[in-house]
């Protein structure tokens, strides 16, 4: 099978490639990728760990949609066309800066913030099953970036939270053993956060945890005007 | 040019956000055509020639399009604000056919209407 790669160096800058992969039972685009490093072009970049859809370092654009290649089956496709993450700088080949995703991640506070807890002693922080059902869900996001690649406000607006970032901040607002809630709000309702996004509802369409992004952005409005 | 990235998007959802920005453009850009041109319409009689030629069978494309300008922009709205308000958002496919089908039925019956108020 043919896999066409946009590739990318500082030098010759974005240009694509394509190699010839044989093809065997069940094998994924991650398959794919590490035959074409291991066999045909040692200096091809990508990032990969776990290999089951866990970490989502492998996310990259596959066939126009920014799907896991570790998840994805080559048998799906006549050709494979792969390129790096929309909306992130690309670094080498497939591999782009995540270092700003992160970043507003870390800004939304994805922890639980309870100023009574004593971590030196800690104690059990008892939830019911009711309780976590509320945002469980929401809890899935593997950061793979996915959602960020595909929204229009993170393409024209550099400094907005992201999709992962604000489903984060909401997973964390509806937890009951959370008292950070009113602080979270207010970084979520700022110039960049929840208000700057356009319900184009991509972020839901393309999560590969099927989480709803879109969902957990518009219930934090909602919150944010309560 | 980062508002290109507006128009890159691939789902059925990304289109309708593509559709909910160029007509929203088209609408305001139109509205602004029609003040200023019935504003220079100071006289009597040139309101009447002038509007005798845009009120026309020949012109009737151009308003069956504003027709659907607008019902997609409105109707489209009304879909995007249930889910802002939290709502619906597990069936958001349904939905947006639901809409589809809402939109093409309401361009096609304003349009009959217009076409049928131009008479003869």
């Amino acid at each position: 099978m043919k896999f066409r790669i946009r590739r990318f160096d500082e030098k010759r800058g974005s240009y694509w490639q394509s190699f010839e992969v044989p093809v065997t039972t069940a094998m994924t685009v991650l398959d794919g990728l590490f035959y074409i490093r291991e066999n045909l072009d040692s200096s091809l970049a990508f990032r990969a760990s776990c290999r089951m859809g866990i970490c989502g370092s492998c996310a990259v654009k596959i066939n126009g949609r920014p799907r896991l290649a570790c998840e994805t089956q080559v048998s799906k496709f006549r050709e494979v066309k792969i390129e790096p993450l929309d909306n992130f700088a690309v670094i080498k080949d497939l591999v782009t800066e995540f270092e700003g995703f992160f970043a507003k991640h870390k800004k939304v506070k994805p922890y639980l913030i309870n100023p009574k807890a004593d971590y030196e002693n800690p104690v059990e922080q008892i939830q019911t099953p009711e309780g976590l059902k509320v945002y469980y869900d929401f809890s899935l996001c593997i950061k793979c970036g996915a959602c960020h690649s595909v929204c229009p406000a993170a393409a024209t607006l550099e400094g907005y939270l992201s999709p992962a970032a604000l489903v984060s901040a909401y997973r964390f607002n509806a937890d009951s053993r959370d008292h950070g809630k009113e602080e979270r709000l207010k970084i979520v309702s700022a110039a960049d956060g929840v208000w700057r996004c356009h319900s184009a509802m991509e972020c839901s369409e393309v999560c590969p945890k099927q989480i709803e992004p879109a969902k957990a952005i518009q219930l934090l409005r909602v919150a944010t005007l309560r | 040019m980062r508002f290109l990235g507006w128009f890159k998007y691939r789902s059925p959802f990304g289109i309708a956000f593509m559709f909910q920005r160029i007509t929203g453009l088209i609408l305001v850009f139109y509205l602004c055509l029609h003040l200023a041109f019935l504003t220079s319409l100071q006289e009597r009689e040139l309101y009447e020639h002038f509007t005798s030629i845009t009120v026309s069978k020949q012109f009737f494309i151009f308003d069956s399009l504003l027709i659907l300008c607008g019902v997609f922009h409105g109707l489209n709205g009304i879909r995007i604000i249930i889910h802002e308000f939290g709502y619906a958002h597990e069936h958001r496919k349904a939905i947006l056919v639901i809409f589809a089908v809402l939109i093409l039925f309401a361009w096609l019956y304003g349009s009959y209407i217009m076409y049928m108020a131009l008479g003869d």
